[in-house]
């Protein structure tokens, strides 16, 4: 190296010093911490710092199609988007230091929707269009960012929360596989006519648990299992020369290639069937058996359902919850979401319920009265976790008060009797006794009408709660024709008391999401806890179960599921289709988060709780747990507005 | 000029190259009416063997330029300077330029002409602005007999003028860092206490424009008559 060289080289390297001091900062963020080196330094290289005071607008609709790529350095942006029904402004987001705007409308060649402004005095770099598509281009790491936007955020998320899962269970399966990657058989298939010693020869040679009986056209008309064969050969009469549509399961049930493994279980476990045929264009294209699909699992979710199903004892049931447990932990590492577990706990836990009372009408006698099995909050919603209690009652119908008192008396041994087996299999006594053996809750259709039409007319405190649980209400066991005219019932009264809506959009806002103007997160310290917390569950996601519940029923949906509410809310036009799915997104994640957190105090032996500190979570699952909350806090503020709170 | 030639004690002959550069560097312009915005600045930083402006040394030289209302990053300036016969003494504890950083330093000549032609026509923000200005005039006299006669504008003044509610006594800059909150990457690094010093003047300016003082030349204006307030014997 020459003289000159030498010293071109030391005033280079010194140069880099405040790109370095930038390069380190950036690098503790997403996507910039996975870009090359020499692509980050570009953009740094490329970029200016800018500062806006408080209260300044940086970017605006106005402004025209977006010419800047901006990275928060310091500080704070918000973003206000005027309502298009309705005054005032409303705050949509925050980005705070590391995070960066505005991909979509940069992306668009559009301007923004949102005016950004300065929270508080904040830094940006800013780096121009021709710069930021030069990077686009270079960097994979960017532009895989840049065009799944906050989104490959939160995928990020769900790729650490399978590799932490899959670290304790070694395998990289995946809930989200098509089933049509799972079938890569071909599928054995017959004709109606095949004598059936051809069709078990077929089975047999080709060493499979199942022949699909297809027509001239290859649609699946038929499925001839194992099990069928074994009744075939318990059969004295049946004749192995008799075509196998004489034995086959009629009109098997059947998915598309693309629908994914998750889906095939859950057919599997609510049909107590071990086989699914793939249909692609009318044709048959491919079966599934159960144990293709849980070939790698020790536990498996239809064995373990059908095992409940099928208990001869209640000690049985109660020995099967540890393996719920199990279950739950192997599907999170399989790549399950919080939706998806909720619904299988849900599954499961409403085979126990019907296997208990089963149990108990063989143990205690029939009392010969029809009668179903409601279930309210969470478990009517379908949002269980493993940490759960009863909210249950009973409907049946009586001529008159008279003969509703009688039924009353009999059904009622039999309710508290099947409230405490539950109790034993896991779902804790509600504290509120709001169980089928309180004689309150187990009541007649009329009276349950009659009970229901009190908590819309009178909102008193006690009613507004009581329609915060009883309103989500689902039959698990019995005739579900009474409880729908119930909810039909609710559904007119509600719709028609703009006063009623009112104060159950009041309460629908005293939780108050725990994040703050100025503030990461508003903890509070519980008893002798050594760090602030925040509660998931209160605090996070009754926002927006709560706001569901009141929209919902409001608009005629009978829904009780939160995110299905949210999403037939978005059907009707109610709110609209972007925040519904950020609304989703951020209760799907603070679900998620909680039940991880239930995951690791099974493990480590500690007690359930919803609570938690927020430093305890990696960088990346903090902000979208902030942001996540600050959807709680839109959708309570939509409600204030369209409440006139 | 040429009269007192011989009494430049290191009367260094310049390279012809070098003298080229030198005719052709742009003298400072005067402070115009122009918004802020439109004005480019130079924010500098003197890393010094010591505290002295008649005997201590440059040893390396950090710059910022400000454009734009904004830091350019592709506008950096840093140098160190070779400076073989500089002892390690205390203040290598604050900058933490040993003898072997500032041997592998280059020529000061080369070094000074550069930043000269970095700085171009425009003013100059520093913190504690006087010192950089005695020590930059001192070191581009000896090393290429050129006056330095660019303005200097002292943001250790700049700050206390526009934050009146702010009582900080004789503070410096890791008190207005503190104050507003700048996150520093290395401080004593020349072009890192440059840039945190361009940042502090970004946060000025944009006071300055909410106090309608937008031009170059208001603000050097409300500096002397806020100087002469506060202190009425200055600059007589």
């Amino acid at each position: 190296m020459s003289k000159k060289d030498a010293y071109t080289q030391a005033g280079k390297t010194a140069v880099l010093q405040n790109i370095q001091g930038t390069l380190h900062f950036l690098q503790r963020f997403p996507p910039f911490n996975q870009m090359e080196q020499s692509h980050l330094a570009y953009l740094v290289e490329e970029c200016q710092l800018r500062f806006y005071a408080a209260g300044e607008s940086i970017i605006k609709p106005v402004d025209g199609p977006v010419e800047h790529f901006f990275i928060v350095k310091q500080g704070r942006v918000v973003g206000e988007r005027q309502p298009v029904a309705g005054t005032g402004i409303e705050t949509t987001f925050e980005i705070t230091g590391g995070e960066c705007f505005p991909l979509a409308a940069l992306l668009g060649e559009r301007a923004t929707r949102t005016e950004h402004l300065a929270g508080e005095d904040t830094f940006c770099l800013r780096l121009n269009k021709a710069a930021f598509i030069r990077v686009f281009s270079m960097s994979d790491a960017f532009r895989d960012f840049a065009l799944r936007g906050v989104s490959s955020l939160l995928d990020q998320v769900n790729q650490q929360v399978q590799r932490r899962a899959a670290e304790t269970l070694g395998t990289q399966y995946s809930l989200n596989t098509p089933l049509g990657e799972l079938a890569m058989r071909h599928p054995v298939a017959c004709g109606p006519d095949t004598p059936l010693r051809d069709a078990v020869r077929q089975m047999h040679e080709q060493q499979v648990g199942s022949i699909v009986i297809v027509d001239g056209q290859r649609f699946p008309i038929g499925i001839f299992t194992l099990r069928d064969l074994r009744e075939v050969v318990a059969d004295p009469s049946a004749e192995l020369t008799a075509p196998v549509s004489r034995h086959m399961t009629a009109s098997p049930f059947f998915l598309g290639p693309t629908a994914t493994a998750f889906d095939g279980a859950m057919a599997m476990t609510e049909r107590h069937i071990a086989h699914v045929c793939l249909v692609e264009n009318q044709r048959l294209c491919g079966v599934v058996s159960e144990r293709d699909l849980f070939s790698l699992q020790r536990v498996d979710l239809v064995h373990l359902a059908r095992t409940i199903r099928h208990a001869p004892r209640l000690d049985t049931l109660v020995s099967l919850r540890g393996e719920i447990g199990q279950l739950v932990d192997r599907m999170l590492a399989h790549g399950a979401s919080s939706t998806q577990i909720t619904q299988i706990i849900t599954l499961l836990n409403d085979h126990t319920v019907s296997r208990v009372i089963e149990l108990a009408l063989t143990e205690r006698g029939d009392p010969g009265i029809r009668f179903s099995w409601m279930c309210f909050g969470s478990e009517g919603r379908r949002e269980q976790t493993l940490h759960t209690d009863q909210d249950n009652g009973i409907l049946f119908e009586a001529q008159d008060a008279t003969e509703a008192d009688a039924i009353r008396e009999r059904l009622l041994p039999l309710a508290h009797y099947i409230n405490q087996c539950l109790a034993q299999c896991g779902f804790s006594l509600c504290n509120g006794n709001i169980m089928a053996g309180n004689p309150e809750l187990c009541l007649s259709r009329v009276e349950w009408a009659r009970r229901f039409a009190a908590f819309v007319r009178e909102a008193t405190p006690e009613n507004l709660l009581g329609s915060s649980i009883y309103f989500d209400l689902r039959v698990v066991w019995g005739d579900e024709q009474a409880c729908e005219q119930l909810r039909r019932q609710i559904l007119e009264q509600v719709a028609g008391n703009r006063l009623f809506q009112r104060m159950m959009a009041e309460n629908a806002l005293r939780q108050r999401p725990p994040v703050g103007r100025f503030r990461e997160f508003v903890l509070t310290r519980q008893g002798t806890d050594k760090a602030a917390t925040l509660d998931l569950k209160v605090q996070g996601l009754t926002p927006f179960v709560d706001g569901a519940r009141l929209l919902a029923l409001a608009n005629g949906i009978g829904a009780s599921n939160t995110l299905e509410r949210l999403r037939q809310l978005v059907a009707k036009a109610v709110i609209d289709p972007l925040d519904g799915a950020a609304f989703e997104e951020a209760y799907h994640f603070i679900q998620q988060t909680r039940m991880q957190q239930h995951q690791r105090q099974t493990r480590d032996n500690l007690p359930y709780s919803n609570r938690v500190d927020p430093d305890s979570l990696n960088h990346l699952d903090r902000r979208i747990l902030r942001e996540s909350l600050r959807q709680a806090q839109r959708l309570q503020s939509s409600l204030a507005l369209r409440y006139q709170l | 000029m040429r009269l007192f030639d011989w009494l430049r004690p290191s009367a260094l002959p310049l390279a012809d190259a070098h003298r080229e550069r030198l005719a052709r560097l742009p003298g400072p312009a005067p402070l115009n009416e122009h918004s802020l915005r439109a004005q480019r600045w130079v924010v500098l930083d003197l890393e010094t063997s010591g505290l002295n402006v008649n005997r201590d040394q440059v040893l390396s030289i950090g710059a910022v330029a400000i454009e734009d209302a904004a830091i350019d990053f592709r506008q950096q300036f840093e140098r160190t300077l070779y400076r073989p016969s500089q002892k390690t003494n205390p203040s290598v504890l604050i900058h933490g330029l040993g003898p072997s950083a500032l041997a592998a330093g280059c020529d000061p000549a080369q070094a000074l002409l550069d930043l000269m032609e970095f700085i171009g026509d425009s003013p100059i923000l520093a913190f504690h602005a006087p010192f950089d200005q005695r020590m930059l005039a001192r070191s581009l006299k000896a090393s290429l007999g050129y006056r330095l006669q660019h303005l200097f504008i002292d943001v250790a003044e700049l700050a206390p003028l526009l934050n009146p509610g702010v009582v900080l006594r004789e503070a410096g800059l890791d008190d207005w860092i503190a104050h507003f909150g700048l996150d520093v990457q290395a401080r004593h690094h020349a072009s890192a206490d440059a840039q945190v010093t361009a940042e502090l003047a970004l946060i000025l300016f944009s006071q300055a424009r909410r106090q309608e003082l937008d031009s170059p030349l208001q603000l050097e204006q409300r500096l002397q008559r806020w100087r002469r307030r506060k202190d009425p014997g200055y600059g007589l």
